[in-house]
């Protein structure tokens, strides 16, 4: 079986306008956080090297804008991705309940070969807004809403503190990885309908 | 009734007949006479529908409408839509610009989705969604019929209702992948129909006669042609090679689950490079003599390393990104240094901004801007002085009429400004009890609250905490969104507003201004994007007309959706550029001198001085996106706008034919519903 492995990993990252894509992005990649970040008109993306057992990937954060509006885009950026970050801001209620939209919303327009089993991973950002006096959805809710899916891992974070965010893409990149190991990048000698049937566990070991 | 005549693509008398039967009944013998003319061979039409319409502005008289037709050849199905012949009520609309919409047998291969609106008030229509993300503006259903478009379809090819949203209808998207292999197996069939989808469907008399080949082998690229003749010279071919390539494709379809995607891939490849040829010989020469000389700096096909041939318009790759000196600045030569005219077009140097005592000669003794074209023209070459812009933008922007008197506009403002208090005042009367129960403005409120903190926080003016200009952003906006509350809020408008509120200083002022920015940019905001893929759309054919070597590279690279331009064209470059330059840049767009789109140019400009990089490089659609952000703050503005002054005048009428009539920013000609078909949004 394949042996090839693909080294670039490509990520995107949605979520409603203003919950902090940009913010976490440049947070794990940059490892700083600044309020004069622009709302994402389009999108970007960062990249950045990872290591897992001796081998280097690139991991490629897509980064894209939060308003409904410009989700037609969709299409040109979320195809061949690895791993779909799906982010909402603990603060905001609403911002929650789109979670549910944006991975449909993504499945229709990536339209991975396995929907069933393609990865997510699901950030509770800003805990840090008020000492978390001000949050509306709890961490229960939350996790209860991701093992729904399929248990979709889940972090809370904070890109303004740094909170967990390397843990939580530490987690992204090895979903991805998993996810590149379904498909393969060089040609079989035969056809080969079958072998995309492979299990992938879900869920995050880390 | 709609008079008619005859030409080689419609079907005037089907039209008539059905107009008489005013049904969209089809029968074995209308297809049968129209495949002696147009139809190609075998091909089978199994649906077909009358006024069906598109709406390229919001302006009834604007309106297109033509014919739809499914059309089945062997086992691919294709998409046509056609306008009506000399049926236009309204002169601006010429046959060029309807033929620029015309859908000529597009294969469902090519089609990733279908979206239906079928909304209670209106008309049902339908976005046709191309793999390539592009989508074709909304088909307005006046006849209705969209159901059974649906059910046609689904009884040739395999189409899903997508789970998550009932009116999205997927085409070809198998979970299973074999069958995923299957359907792939059937796109080769579809090469030749679509490959001649100019030809097949519209075909007419032999032009060998005319073929035009260059002497060195390469064939002159007949990209204009698709704005001017739209394929009425083409003729259907049969070429043994493209029939070799297809062949080879079935075969390698063959061999790999991942043949859609790649065969697509080749499919698109081949369309361009060896089928394109075929096309671009069956062009008069005559139609293409503005075209050679124009265009075709450097016809060859990109090769699959550098080098790249030169354009004089681009950027020198070892000088610093942002320095001139190493360019020849402004200078345009138009064609190949084979080619035996030489003409070039140089962009004018600019010139200093238009300055206090030179303005005050604009002015009558009573204020009246007396000629108001020369006045456009000088700002156009050479902008504003800082100091004045706060008069003369209003002008620029429509606010106030160029032969208003000084008393005039001071009357105007005092009453613009108790209208906008008004305006502000209904959503400042909103307590925060009744906000509870409101979501809708909460929501507009929060988004626009999360914005404004986000938008040019490093300019003094913006910088700090509570700095009161945010405020003063904040409430622009909300009172926007109420002033026009079908388009709301998106975001693109805080960075739109931000320049204004910087110059015009005062709330009601900048909020009137920005009305009147919003009058031509408002559709770049559309919850159907129309207004931004008029545009795109437009670029992607300026960029045919003037640069075909790129062009032909965008097509190869599945780079032709131009979405890397996106945030240039919402904002206006206002990313792109250090705050003052932009002010610049505005002002001069604005003047409308040359076109109302030398924005596209601007565009067309920075491609064509980066297009060696871009080529050289072989930037795929990822890395040309990262390396177009990434110019912002690096691209020389008065070199860019000498390029696109130059580049408009060597397009010319040309230029002016590739888009599409209503593209923003086209200034509206009469009022209606702008806004109308948004309400299935929130925001
Ligand atoms: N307190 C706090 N603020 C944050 C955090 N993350 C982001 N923000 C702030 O929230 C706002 C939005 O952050 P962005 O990262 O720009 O949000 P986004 O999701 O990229 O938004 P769009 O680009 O509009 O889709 C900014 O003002 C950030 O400073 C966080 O973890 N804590
Ligand atoms: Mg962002």
């Amino acid at each position: 079986m394949p042996s090839r492995r693909r080294t670039l990993l490509k990520v995107i990252i949605l979520g409603d306008s203003g919950v902090g894509k940009t913010s976490l992005m440049n947070q794990y990649v940059n490892r700083k956080f600044s309020n004069q970040y622009k709302a994402t008109i389009g999108a970007d993306f960062l990249t950045k090297e990872v290591q897992f057992e001796d081998r280097l990937f690139t991991l490629q954060i897509w980064d894209t804008a939060g308003q409904e509006r410009f989700q037609s885009l969709g299409v040109a950026f979320y195809r061949g991705a690895d791993c779909c970050v799906l982010v909402y801001d603990v603060n905001v209620m609403k911002s929650f309940e789109n979670l549910n939209n944006w991975r449909e919303e993504f499945l229709i327009q990536a339209s991975p070969s396995d929907p069933e089993n393609f990865p997510f991973v699901v950030l509770g950002n800003k805990v840090d807004v008020d000492g978390g006096n001000s949050r509306v959805v709890s961490e229960k809710k939350a996790r209860a809403w991701c093992a729904s899916k399929g248990n979709i891992p889940y972090f809370e974070t904070s890109a303004k503190e740094g909170i967990n965010v390397e843990d939580a893409f530490q987690c992204i990149a090895k979903d991805a990885l998993k996810s590149g190991d379904d498909e393969e990048i060089y040609l079989p000698d035969t056809i080969d309908v079958a072998s995309s049937s492979q299990q992938r566990s879900t869920g995050c070991e880390c | 009734m709609h008079e008619t005549e005859l030409n080689d693509l419609s079907d005037d008398a089907d039209y008539a007949a059905s107009l008489q039967q005013g049904s969209a009944s089809m029968t074995r013998s209308d297809s049968s006479r129209r495949s002696s003319s147009s139809e190609p061979d075998g091909a089978e039409v199994v649906y077909l529908k009358d006024n069906v319409t598109i709406h390229p502005t919001q302006y009834a008289s604007e309106r297109i409408s033509g014919r739809l037709k499914l059309i089945k050849q062997g086992a691919s199905l294709f998409i046509t839509w056609i306008p009506y012949k000399g049926q236009s009520s309204n002169a601006k609309l010429s046959e060029r610009d309807k033929n620029l919409y015309t859908i000529r047998a597009v294969p469902f291969t090519e089609i990733r989705s279908i979206r239906r609106h079928t909304p209670t008030l209106g008309w049902q229509y339908i976005i046709v969604v191309l793999s390539s993300g592009l989508a074709f503006p909304p088909l307005y259903f006046y006849n209705g019929g969209v159901r059974e478009f649906l059910a046609t379809i689904k009884q040739h090819i395999f189409l899903v209702r997508s789970a998550e949203d009932a009116n999205v209808f997927v085409v070809n998207d198998f979970q299973d992948p074999l069958q995923r292999t299957l359907s792939s197996l059937e796109l080769p069939r579809a090469v030749p129909v679509a490959n001649g989808r100019s030809s097949s469907l519209s075909a007419s008399e032999s032009p060998t006669d005319k073929n035009q080949v260059r002497a060195d082998g390469v064939a002159v690229d007949g990209s204009l042609s698709s704005i001017q003749n739209n394929g009425r010279q083409r003729q259907k071919m049969h070429d043994p090679a493209r029939d070799l390539s297809i062949h080879v494709l079935e075969k390698f379809s063959l061999v790999t689950r991942f043949a859609r995607e790649t065969t697509s891939q080749l499919f698109r490849e081949n369309h361009s490079e060896g089928f394109g040829g075929n096309e671009r010989r069956n062009h008069s020469q005559s139609s293409h003599d503005y075209h050679q000389n124009a265009a075709s700096i450097d016809v060859e096909k990109v090769p699959d390393e550098v080098p790249v041939a030169p354009d004089p318009l681009e950027k020198s790759p070892c000088s610093n990104r942002g320095e001139e000196a190493a360019t020849n600045v402004g200078t345009f030569e138009l064609i190949d240094s084979k080619e035996i005219d030489k003409l070039t077009v140089w962009g004018k140097p600019r010139q200093p901004p238009l300055g206090p005592e030179e303005w005050a000669t604009f002015l009558d003794s009573e204020g009246r801007v007396t000629d108001e074209k020369a006045l456009r023209k000088r700002i156009f070459y050479g902008g504003v002085e800082n100091n004045l812009r706060k008069e003369v933008w209003t002008f620029l922007l429509g606010y106030h009429a160029h032969d208003s008197t000084y008393a005039e506009r001071e009357y105007l403002v005092l009453i613009k400004k108790s209208e906008y208090e008004t305006i502000k005042n209904q959503w400042q009367s909103i307590t925060q009890d009744q906000a509870k129960r409101f979501t809708k403005f909460r929501e507009r409120r929060g988004l626009i609250e999360k914005d404004v903190v986000r938008t040019d926080r490093s300019l003094s003016f913006y910088e700090g905490d509570d700095n009161p200009n945010v405020n003063l952003l904040r409430d622009i906006l909300l009172t926007y969104s109420f002033y026009n509350f079908d388009l709301g809020y998106c975001q693109g408008m805080s960075d739109l507003l931000s320049p204004i509120l910087f110059i015009m200083k005062d709330e009601s002022e900048s909020f009137w201004c920005f009305v009147s920015l919003m009058e031509r940019l408002g559709p770049n905001f559309n919850r159907d994007q129309n207004g931004m893929h008029s545009q795109l759309f437009a670029l992607s054919k300026l960029v045919e007309l003037l640069d075909v070597p790129l062009h032909n590279y965008f097509k190869q690279n599945d780079c032709l959706n131009y979405f890397f331009c996106f945030r240039w064209i919402l904002i206006q470059f206002k990313r792109e550029f250090e705050y003052e330059r932009t002010l610049r840049l505005w002002e001069v767009l604005w003047t409308h001198h040359l076109s109302e789109h030398l924005h596209l140019y601007v565009c067309v400009a920075i491609l064509k001085r980066y297009r060696r990089k871009i080529m050289g490089e072989q930037m795929d659609f990822d890395t040309l996106l990262k390396f177009i952000n990434e110019l912002s703050g690096q691209i020389d503005l008065d070199a860019i706008l000498k390029d696109a002054e130059a580049l408009c005048i060597c397009a010319g009428e040309h230029g002016a034919a590739s888009i599409p009539p209503g593209t923003p920013p086209s200034l509206p000609l009469d009022t209606g519903l702008l806004y109308a078909q948004q309400d299935d949004e929130v925001l």
